[in-house]
């Protein structure tokens, strides 16, 4: 095409949360052709984890990615207890759902926030950031982090939830519905948000089942899938949990980006909703199957099997399988997350948008490249990719010219 | 209307139609929560040189979502495993197949399964990459090693430090 | 005499002084207030001024791929023909210091100047980013003077129809005359639509809230000024800072021209102490209309794709235009 011209976007662009790169063919302001390409992120995490016993890698998986956190490492420890057999108390069960839907809740009022941020509506990006403020501050209140909580245990979780705190999650929720019905007003009935996601990425609902699509992007083009409702894990099978379509608001299904959004802003109230259930029915029970570390670890050491977790997170279904060999460390560990699935969804969704609809495109399928890719550092121009040596090596002479420097100092 | 066949049907009807080739079939179940509701997946083991008509079976019966492919090392061969799904969509439903294929290192070759699946693409370029499989019918660039990574040099492999 | 002569370049560079002030200052205002609308604090209401000492201390950076000459020419040329604009403009409610024959008309002009010096900017920056941005720019332009032109003939019209003897695009017409005290109520009606349209176009011009697409941060990385720094950057704030000023001026001299003594006929104070009330009531008409036209309109609307933008401009900003002239002729006719 002779008007063609090549337009990039990343790895580094205010767009993104996290490096990607797009290769974009641009006639005017439409674009013809999309070219992705992931892996600016891959820091080797399996492979890392190929080295290390099931709990160190348990601790490992949760920093796979910041918003996903819990949901790595409940997916991996519930690997790990399918290939171990090891046995998970009812009352974890619905403490580790709790962790995961208020998980859920601050990925989605934030991917809510993000959106209008690239829209460029800004006053709804500060809004969805004070109202996940409060999420943050009921996860520090409940397990003494922000976010990566420390709450999973092989076998259980680490903290409880007593009654003392359940006042406090009650008030909290109460502000999530109110939020929910403040966001649902303003991005079903604002002319010009309505504009900008309306029609834009459209996904057919064949399209999303060819390309295996997950999550709210599998949802808002019509497939009614949800590891929650379709696979019993955690308290999940006890609540019921129904996919949540966008047919239930607007009556039908167009796949573009608004019906995405309002899939997500549906399970915000929903996830409020089942924390409640969970607090209503938690059952009574201790909190692991067996508090020794050593002694799991004894048992993980001596395990063989294979084992497959799926979750729902809030970016889709993800998958581990873990494998154990009567060994140390993990024999085999595969790590998917739920944007590997839809990353593939983005060009064919990037069919004849325009410049302007791109960034609101891939923040539809609200991407999580930490969880994405799992490499090396290149130094400078050489190519040289670092292991785990020579990053030491690196952090050491960095403390040292701090070292001179603070010495030069003084 | 005939319900679509549920994970069990599948895999009778994968044993039959590939005799010999198809071993190692067990049931795993994992049950949760107060009510013990209990998830079921399959796992077996199925030949390479039957392995794309199987995928052409089962996408026949009940067209599956491919979750991911892993892979390892198991020192002589290759061994990748193809997590499909089916049955989503009513409540509590979903039942997983887990399809185990063995590719000896000496001649990691398999057919791509994209002109079924389009989705699978991502994850065979993945095993490309990390395990040194050949996927054929499928570009062989790079979908997440930097380019600068040597040739030849297959992270998930057990000879290699990553 | 030649005291006098030597005064105006003196009031002139005063007034272009004051003008930067003034609209870094209302700058810094609107971001405190959008920030406040946002339930934030928000930088302090002097962040522009640090923001330009800042850049002017920063390296400037002129591309590889950028035509230079013409590069380091934009920001200049933006700035200079803002500040010129200023001089035609009743600036602080007293007379313009320019004026000649036509000055609308030439107003008009020189209000193209700076956002084609911003446009070229962009070309000249060599850099895919900032040639969408500067596209866009362009396109913008073009649809938002048509709304603008057709306001200026109404109000030039009516004025001159009821008053031919005096000179019809002179702004000293208008601070006589104020076309709403020329109207009845149909007229009025048709004012507000013209005071609606030019809101409107405020934003456009000032690349600010639904109609920032020329410099949209989250699809081209800053667009039109994506690769000025330092001192660029700063001539190019400062532009912004004089343009906001130019424009609300504009819009109170062509729509709101009113003065207190206009106002309250009992006003009839002179000298220092009315001159100082008149310039204070200036203020009050310049803080309300840069808080609803721009800060509100910015923090309460998403932004515009670059064809919805242009066709928001010809068919509602041109229909509203119209409107208002059909009506304020209209009234003319009753």
């Amino acid at each position: 095409m002779h008007d063609a011209y090549k337009m990039f976007l990343g790895p580094v662009h205010p767009a993104l949360e996290e490096p990607i790169f797009f290769d974009f063919k641009i006639v005017g302001e439409k674009v013809i052709a999309t070219n992705l390409k992931p892996g600016n992120a891959h820091r080797g995490i399996e492979a890392l984890g190929m080295k290390r016993n099931p709990i160190q890698v348990l601790y490992l998986s949760e920093r796979i990615c910041g918003i996903c956190s819990v949901s790595h490492a409940s997916t991996f420890s519930r690997a790990v207890e399918a290939a171990a057999g090891i046995e998970v108390p009812e009352r974890a069960d619905y403490i580790r759902t709790i962790f995961c839907e208020l998980e859920r809740l601050h990925s989605h009022i934030l991917w809510a926030g993000l959106l209008a941020h690239e829209i460029g509506f800004h006053s709804v990006l500060h809004y969805g950031m004070k109202v996940r403020e409060d999420v943050m501050d009921l996860l520090e209140y409940l397990s003494g982090n922000r976010v990566n909580y420390g709450v999973y245990v092989i076998g259980g979780v680490r903290r409880d939830i007593p009654k003392e705190k359940h006042e406090k999650i009650r008030q909290s929720i109460k502000y999530y519905n109110a939020a929910f019905e403040k966001f649902k007003d303003v991005f079903l009935n604002d002319k010009t948000i309505r504009m900008r996601t309306e029609g834009v990425g459209v996904l057919t609902k064949n399209d999303a089942l060819k390309l295996c699509a997950v999550g709210p992007t599998a949802r808002g083009s019509g497939l009614n899938k949800d590891t929650r409702q379709d696979w019993s894990y955690l308290a999940y099978g006890d609540i019921g949990v129904k996919a949540q379509l966008p047919s239930q608001v607007t009556g039908k299904i167009n796949g573009d980006v608004l019906d995405r959004t309002i899939v997500r802003l549906l399970e915000i109230k929903q996830s409020a909703e089942i924390i409640e259930r969970c607090i209503d029915q938690m059952p009574k029970g201790s909190l692991v199957s067996e508090p020794k570390a050593a002694v799991i670890l004894s048992r993980l050491k001596n395990a063989e099997g294979e084992g497959i977790a799926r979750t729902e997170a809030p970016r889709g279904e993800l998958h581990h399988y873990v494998r154990l060999a009567k060994k140390e460390v993990v024999d085999t560990w595969k790590a998917k997350a739920p944007t590997y699935n839809n990353l593939m969804a983005v060009p064919v969704m990037m069919k004849d948008a325009q410049i302007a609809d791109i960034p609101v495109i891939i923040c539809s399928i609200d991407p999580c490249i930490a969880c994405l890719d799992r490499v090396s550092i290149i130094e400078g121009n050489s190519g040289k990719s670092m292991n785990k040596y020579d990053l030491h090596e690196l952090c050491l002479r960095k403390s040292e010219m701090f070292g001179k420097i603070e010495r030069g100092h003084q | 209307m005939t319900k679509n066949p549920d994970a069990q049907e599948i895999v009778k009807r994968l044993s039959d139609k590939f005799k010999g080739k198809v071993k190692d079939i067990r049931e795993d179940k994992h049950a949760h929560g107060k009510k013990k509701n209990s998830t079921l997946a399959y796992w077996l083991t199925m030949d390479r040189s039957v392995f794309k008509d199987a995928v052409a079976e089962i996408c026949g019966l009940n067209y599956p979502f491919l979750s991911v492919i892993s892979g390892r090392d198991t020192g002589n061969e290759i061994e990748l495993i193809y997590h499909f799904y089916v049955n989503y969509g009513g409540k509590l439903q979903e039942q997983g197949i887990n399809l185990c294929v063995f590719l000896p290192k000496s001649k990691p070759e398999l057919p791509t399964i994209t002109d079924l699946i389009p989705g699978a693409l991502l994850s065979e370029r993945e095993k490309q990459e990390m395990l040194g499989v050949d996927i054929q019918g499928i570009s062989k660039e790079r979908a997440f090693l930097p380019e600068k990574h040597p040739e030849g040099n297959y992270p998930w492999r057990k000879e290699e430090n990553a | 005499m030649l005291s006098e002569i030597m005064m105006i370049p003196m009031i002139a560079a005063l007034m272009l002084l004051l003008a930067i002030i003034v609209g870094l200052f209302f700058l810094g205002l609107d971001r405190k207030i959008a920030a406040r609308f946002q339930s934030r604090i928000g930088p302090p209401i002097v962040q522009p001024f640090r923001d330009l000492v800042k850049l002017l201390a920063k390296e400037t950076i002129v591309p590889d791929n950028a035509i230079g000459w013409l590069f380091n020419l934009a920001p200049v040329i933006a700035l200079a023909s803002a500040l010129l604009l200023i001089l035609y403009l009743p600036f602080l409610g007293v007379a313009p210091i320019l004026s000649g024959y036509g000055d609308l008309i030439l107003v008009l002009y020189l209000l193209m100047l700076p956002a084609l010096a911003i446009a070229i900017g962009g070309f000249a920056s060599g850099n895919n980013y900032a040639t969408v941005g500067a596209q866009r720019k362009l396109i913008m332009m073009l649809s938002y003077e048509f709304p603008l032109a057709v306001l200026v003939m109404a109000v030039v019209w009516k004025t001159s129809s009821m008053f031919p003897d005096l000179q019809g695009f002179t702004f000293s017409t208008f601070m006589q005359h104020p076309v709403l005290t020329l109207v009845g109520p149909v007229g009025g009606f048709g004012v507000v639509l013209l005071i609606v349209t030019i809101l409107i176009a405020l934003c456009a011009e000032l690349i600010k809230g639904p109609f920032d697409n020329p410099e949209a941060d989250t699809e081209l990385a800053g667009g039109v000024l994506v690769d000025y720094s330092g001192r660029n950057l700063a001539l190019f704030l400062l532009s912004d800072a004089v343009k906001l000023c130019a424009f609300i001026t504009l819009v109170i001299g062509l729509l709101l021209p009113c003065s207190l003594g206009d106002m309250f006929s009992s006003f009839m104070y002179t000298g220092w102490l009315a001159i100082a009330a008149n310039v204070v009531f200036f203020f009050v008409k310049f803080t309300v209309i840069a808080i609803l036209g721009l800060t509100f309109v910015r923090v309460a609307f998403a932004r515009l794709k670059i064809n919805q933008a242009t066709k928001f401009f010809w068919l509602v900003s041109a229909g509203i235009s119209l409107l208002g002239l059909l009506l304020i002729s209209l009234d003319s006719m009753m």
